[in-house]
């Protein structure tokens, strides 16, 4: 059962060749028209940077999952998932350039805009208009406004330091995966297959915090009176199964294309299946956890975050956000496990890309879900409490926005797999992978 | 034959290009069968058997008699009183199940993780769930004040009393949840014992055992359609147990968690719970095990490399249960709210510092131990850790009850909570049960899932 | 085996033949020549699954899942219509549910109900798996004829056999034979059909139904005592909660020390202290003194404070021995006791907040029929069955009874409207306060309702608007 198994590529074309010389303008070009169609169609700065923030954090959380995946691998010492693994390592590779990405939100914001993150001017958690907020302002408080109390943390200092130091961190992180893999496809050194494991033990805990602490300041922040423990957790469940549901769609595209065609084969799709499986179930556990204890404790503190978006707005009108609720209660969860439940279905390569897709369009859900109501608050806030939230979905500036930030992922994935091997070619578990049997 | 001692061959070293036996020793199938079938077969017992079984079985009556000394006095005789309503018999009902959740997670998450290793150690894991389960449900059980009533806690319907349990209570979910777990571990149990069973049938020589191993094998042949069905049941059961596993943990969280009290109401219990749960229950199965095979001397089924496997798992949800924590920290002070900053301010400061030490000490410092490859492959040394591990998970349930309650919101009620003699020698008597029904398993069923071991040897054939 | 037995077996219909083989590869390999050679009545057996034995066999997938799903979904089904059942509904006679009302939520509220629902289709699905399983398998199965092979027990521990049944259309004696040692089966043997030990023997029989009968008796029993009365108080195996470790109010509490050291929970020995003088408890000053004592505001004294019962925490340790001393409800002449004081000065019209109208009324019949008809009447004529009773047991001499009021009586109607609330909330006489059950809008709206009932002659009345007027008066 556990004997060597030869291991051989087998498959004509293991990379993208020379395609990716006219992937990437294609992709590009697609990035740029999408990015600059929102700009222009919204034609409002904040608008604007909201549909962005959606699309980046979506991305953002994907390539996380995937530089989650490569190290739990490593710290499992897996053998089913060396064929894929490549994948997930490029999209790993793809967090140090989202730093590039992140900047039309960190300028503004290090330059004093509190367009998106409202925390970054004074007096923000004073509620009414701008008199009486240098009233308050003006004179000795207390309890000081939560403002002072979270100042520490919440400053555009610290903030932009954190960003650098996170990209940082999880660039090292992917590089050293990556490049030690692409060394073992030229060495076939197994002890490089043994450091990776080794460093994965501490790597995964560095990786715990920044993720714990990045979800809290790229989404958490947004509305920063809120807090609930259970976020990084949250993040991290979207961020597996989106990227789970990219590798899934990576690797039928390949196979489409006609390359890595023996190595990935039905036994892992079968896997990836049950792992995006698995995901939904737990994304739904974590969903309903959060919301359920927020629920039914009931206290002020909490609750007008979802209050926000399921009930109606002070002016008891319905907003439109519990739609998007909804397409989350069933769309992100109860469809697709219900979908993935049969062995049948996460066989069909056929079934698994479309369920892939419908998980990434689902994922840009859950974050434009949980980034634009904000949106909505702040400029339904002016106009006094009376008007109430209001809803603020607009196809012609989000769904040009999203495939914008599509194409700069696929932009950014050919960049770096250029032609480059997609399977490791020496893995010592090479063998194992390929003789990999669902039973 | 198979030899009882130490074995030569380090199983421990992964090479990367080929995976290590799991099974030492050399052994083929009917060394398997001997091996494990010996414990049952053996004519005595060994002396430590029955010098543990004594003690247990004192402690057993002492719980015993601690439970009627409460029903005839009333729950009064606990140190439970306002503000700290909940006291011990809480902390030690979440005590349990959390070790109670170690035997499904690898019977069942290991098992769809393909994680062949489970084999060696999943039967006994799973035995001690049942019995940890059949501990935890004491608690809960006698503190409803009258048990004779019991029944009213399940929706029984009543032509006279019109009443129906409050469905939107997280303590009816917890009667739902427990006995839910307890019935799936036991028929996961009972049905991956099956197997194991007919081969004790097919090898007792009384009468007496002849027939109760008769009737319990249900007539297993070992056919090759039986097996087809089986293991799809195992896969659904597995699928099940998975998510249940879960479940019981999350809402045993939510028991606190859905109230307001600072310290209880934060959205990761669900999570930590689960974790935590894994964390004491892993260790608890190092605690029993190591013992269990030295005195059977099942070195070479359940070898050193099963045990760091354990061990690692005990360090990485370690890490987990102690990031939770520093989440909890961060988040209430992020939060700014007063009360929420005060009382994690208060757990790690105030009256119950010396708790909360305890707790971060054995949770978060002492598995760090385990980096160390001595610690994690020395027998003795992660007993020892193991055991800190546990008492750490019992002071964790500890400070969650404790000092939120005896700090809430009304100043006037703060209070220092005692623990009474009763509460003690309950604690310590619930050990005695789990003890005594331990090694009762150990006597008469088998200890290792002697067909699974099987079917992960390296298969012997002339075509291969 | 000995010669006999061996004989019997030989008399016995052949039902197969059983081939031992030593590994799981050559018995895969024997079925799928089996298969290849148009067997199709075969199966495998082996201490563990096999890899690869279902295809060889023709193992097609089992029904397993499908029958788990369907059972699942019906458990969520019934997981939910419980609770909706049982927290929402109150629309059943025979076991209506019961409306909790929890924190403000709604009776059906569902993200509390999934807990329960997650786990009653988990534990429905479980139960449905094992079941299922053993159903599809056949099992349990008391006799199999392979049981009585002895070389077939090593089949649980590391043998691997392949039994080819006389059903199959291929099967011959010879040929099938040296078809499967050619497979390399190592011992070949016949299987017998087993004639002895078909059925329970009967002594078995006879003890099984005595047990079913005897444990049929508890369940008789109970379903019996269901339907009966019983005068006997019940057994207290458990001194559950009838007898509480506490002082009551107005008792003596023990010396807990001995005769020279007396120790008692308070310096007067009392179980229970009055009120420190000169403070009134949280919520109970009552500064409205005609709507809460049916006095003229200022017109109150101490005095009359005093007489009024109205304890408020004003009255003075002497007063109060006195009324401790004194019950009334034992003393039927206690009204007559000369420290009675001068009438305060009583209100003649409702208080301004209490607004007399027919809700009003229909409220005060209402209390007035729970509270008062029992001694007074439905119609306030003094002819309740309390009054009945107690007038029956105080003409044969076992008991003292003071009448209870007719409410027509004149002296009755000329009282005051103030003094008709104070007689409810303190008492007058026999009769007890009621102030501590009845909340003061009601004991206002009561007065309001035997106003009327004066009005009207002293016949239970059917509220009506006109009513009103009479009253206001």
């Amino acid at each position: 059962m556990h004997e060597v198994q030869p291991a051989k590529i087998t498959s004509p074309v293991v990379s993208l060749k020379d395609n990716y010389v006219r992937l990437i303008p294609i992709a590009l070009a697609v990035a740029a028209a999408g990015i600059g169609g929102a700009l222009l169609l919204s034609l409002d700065m904040q608008r604007f940077s909201y549909a962005y923030l959606t699309c980046f954090c979506t991305l953002m959380s994907l390539c996380l999952g995937g530089l989650f995946f490569v190290i739990v691998m490593h710290l499992t010492r897996a053998g089913w998932s060396v064929t894929v693994r490549r994948i997930a390592e490029i999209i790993a590779m793809c967090t140090l350039p989202m730093f590039i990405l992140y900047l039309p939100i960190l300028i503004p914001l290090m330059m004093g805009s509190d367009e998106v993150y409202i925390w970054n001017v004074e007096g923000w958690s004073i509620h009414g208009d701008e008199a009486h907020k240098q009233e308050v302002l003006a004179e000795a408080s207390y309890p000081p406004p939560i403002e002072e109390l979270k100042a520490m943390y919440l400053n555009r200092w610290f903030f932009g330091g954190r960003m650098i130091a996170y990209f940082l961190i999880w660039g090292a992180m992917a590089w050293f995966f990556l490049g030690n893999s692409l060394k073992q496809d030229q060495t076939g050194d197994k002890n490089l297959t043994a450091k990776m494991q080794k460093h994965s033990t501490w790597i995964m805990i560095v990786f715990a915090g920044t993720l714990v602490f990045s979800s809290f300041d790229f989404e958490m922040s947004l509305s920063p009176f809120w807090f609930s423990t259970m976020w990084p957790v949250y993040f991290f469940a979207g961020s597996m199964l989106s990227a789970l549901a990219a590798i899934t769609l990576i690797a039928i595209w390949l196979q489409r294309t006609g390359r890595v065609t023996d190595e990935i084969t039905v036994e892992h799709y079968h896997d990836l299946g049950k792992l995006m499986f698995s995901f939904v179930v737990f994304w739904g556990y974590i969903a309903f956890s959060q919301f359920m204890l927020i629920w039914y404790a009931n206290i002020p503190e909490e609750t007008f975050w979802y209050a926000w978006r399921i009930n109606p707005n002070s002016a008891g009108v319905m907003t439109g956000w519990q739609w998007f609720s909804l397409v989350l209660l069933f769309g992100h969860l109860l469809i697709p496990l219900l979908a993935l439940m049969a062995r049948t279905v996460r066989r069909s390569k056929n079934f698994l890309l479309y369920a892939a897709i419908y998980l990434l369009i689902m994922h840009w859900i859950d974050h434009y879900w949980i980034v634009m109501p904000q949106y909505s608050e702040i400029v339904s806030h002016p106009t006094g409490p009376a008007a109430g939230l209001t809803f603020h979905f607009n196809a012609l500036v989000d769904i040009p926005c999203a495939i914008g930030m599509a194409g700069v992922f696929v932009a950014l994935f050919c960049l770096i797999a250029r032609d480059r091997p997609l399977v490791p070619l020496k893995d010592p578990r090479l063998g194992e992978a390929l003789a990999h049997h669902n039973p | 034959m198979a030899t009882t001692v130490e074995p030569i061959l380090d199983n421990t070293l992964d090479d990367p290009d080929h995976r290590s036996p799991l099974v030492l020793g050399d052994m083929d199938y009917a060394d398997v069968t001997d091996k494990v079938c010996s414990i049952w077969e053996a004519d005595k017992s060994p002396k430590v058997w029955w010098l543990v079984l004594i003690m247990a079985i004192s402690m057993l009556m002492m719980l015993g008699g601690c439970i009627g000394h409460l029903l005839m006095k009333g729950v009064g005789v606990w140190g439970n009183n306002n503000p700290a309503y909940w006291g011990w018999p809480i902390v030690n009902f979440v005590f349990w199940v959390g070790i109670g959740h170690a035997g499904t997670l690898i019977s069942a998450i290991l098992f769809l993780f393909r994680q062949n290793w489970r084999t060696s150690i999943n039967r006994a894991a799973e035995a001690m769930t049942i019995f940890a389960v059949i501990c935890a449900g004491t608690f809960p059980g006698i503190h409803i004040g009258r048990v004779w009533v019991f029944y009213w806690l399940f929706p029984v319907p009543s032509e006279h009393l019109a009443m129906w349990p409050n469905f939107r209570s997280p303590l009816l979910w917890d009667v739902f949840a427990v006995s839910t777990y307890f019935t799936v571990s036991l028929l996961f149990w009972y049905m991956g014992m099956v197997p194991d069973i007919a081969t004790y049938r097919d090898r007792a020589k009384s009468k007496i055992r002849k027939l109760v191993y008769g009737l319990l094998s249900l007539g297993w042949t070992g056919s090759a359609r039986g097996w087809h069905r089986y293991e799809a049941a195992y896969v659904i059961l597995a699928a099940l147990a998975t998510p249940l596993v879960l479940s019981v943990h999350t809402i045993v969280s939510f028991d606190f968690a859905v109230s307001q009290v600072p310290g209880w109401h934060t959205t990761i219990f669900p999570p930590y719970f689960v974790a935590g749960a894994i964390f004491s229950g892993f260790a608890m199965v190092v605690t029993l095990l190591v013992p269990a095979r030295k005195i059977y001397g099942l070195q070479n089924l359940i070898t050193i490399r099963h045990l760091e496997n354990m061990n690692k798992i005990i360090m990485a949800t370690g890490l987990m249960v102690g990031t939770a924590y520093g989440i909890e920290f961060f988040i209430s002070w992020y939060s700014g709210v007063a009360p929420e900053r005060f009382a994690f301010y208060n757990r790690a400061f105030g009256n119950y510092w010396w708790a909360y030490w305890i707790m971060v000490t054995c949770n978060v410092f002492i598995p760090q131990l385990f980096w160390f490859k001595f610690f994690r492959t020395n027998t003795i040394a992660m007993v020892v850790i193991c055991i800190f591990v546990n008492v750490g998970m019992w002071f964790e349930r500890f400070v969650i009850t404790v000092t939120s309650l005896c700090r809430d919101f009304l100043p006037s009620s703060w209070h220092y909570f005692h623990p009474t003699e009763i509460d003690i020698m309950m604690f310590i008597g619930s050990f005695g049960l789990f003890t005594t029904l331990f090694l009762l398993f150990c006597r008469f069923l088998p200890i290792i899932a002697i067909s699974e071991v099987k079917s992960i040897l390296p298969i012997k054939g002339k075509d291969h | 085996m000995t010669e006999k037995q061996n004989q019997e077996m030989e008399d016995q219909k052949l039902l197969g033949l059983l081939a031992q083989f030593e590994d799981p590869v050559s018995l895969v390999h024997a079925c799928n020549e089996a298969r290849e050679s148009g067997y199709n009545k075969i199966d495998a057996f082996s201490p563990f699954p096999v890899h690869g034995i279902d295809p060889a066999l023709g193992i097609p997938r089992t029904i397993l899942p499908f029958f788990v799903l369907i059972i699942g979904l019906t458990g969520c089904a019934v997981g939910l219509g419980m609770q909706y059942y049982a927290n929402a509904g109150d629309w059943s006679d025979l076991f209506p549910g019961y409306n909790f009302m929890i924190s403000g939520k709604p009776f059906f509220s569902l993200p509390a109900n999934i807990p329960v629902t997650f786990e009653v289709v988990v534990l429905s699905s479980a139960i449905a798996t094992f079941l299922g399983m053993w159903a599809l398998n056949r099992l349990p199965r008391l006799a199999n004829p392979l049981h009585r092979i002895s070389r077939f027990k090593r089949v649980t521990n590391d043998k691997f056999f392949l039994l080819v049944e006389t059903k199959d259309p291929k099967f011959s004696r010879e040929e099938t034979e040296s078809q499967l040692n050619q497979w390399g089966a190592s011992v070949i043997e016949e299987v017998h059909e087993d004639l002895t030990d078909q059925q329970l023997p009967s002594w078995l029989q006879l003890v099984g139904l005595m047990t079913a009968l005897i444990l049929l008796i508890p369940p008789v029993l109970i379903f019996r005592a269901e339907g009966m009365t019983n005068r006997k108080p019940r057994l207290h195996v458990i001194p559950d909660m009838d007898w509480q470790e506490k002082y009551k109010t107005q008792t003596l509490a023990p010396n807990l020390g001995d005769e020279k050291h007396p120790v008692f929970l308070f310096v007067d020995g009392r179980a229970m202290q009055e009120p420190i003088p000169g403070t009134i408890a949280r919520g109970n000053l009552y500064t409205d003194s005609e709507y809460y004592r049916g006095i003229k505001s200022g017109t109150e004294s101490f005095a009359t404070l005093q007489s009024a019962g109205a304890r408020t925490g004003l009255q003075d340790d002497a007063s109060q021995d006195k009324s401790g001393q004194d019950k009334p409800d034992q003393d039927p002449t206690a009204d007559e006791k000369p420290a009675e004081p001068a009438e305060p000065d009583w209100v003649t019209q409702f208080p301004p907040n209490v607004n007399v109208d027919q809700a009003l009324l229909e409220r005060g019949q209402q209390r007035f029929n729970i509270y008062c008809s029992a001694c007074h009447g439905y119609a306030g004529n003094g002819d309740g069955l309390v009054n009945a009773r107690a007038m029956a047991l105080a003409a044969s001499g076992q008991a003292t009874w003071t009448t209870a009021k007719s409410l027509n009586d004149p002296e009755i109607i000329k009282n005051p409207v103030g003094r008709i609330f104070d007689t409810i909330s303190n008492g007058r006489g026999t009769m007890g306060p009621y102030k501590s059950q009845i909340p003061v809008e009601d004991r206002w709206a009561i007065v309001a309702y035997v106003r009327a009932l004066q009005g009207t002659g002293l016949q239970p009345v059917t509220v009506t608007q006109a009513d009103e007027e009479t009253v206001e008066k």
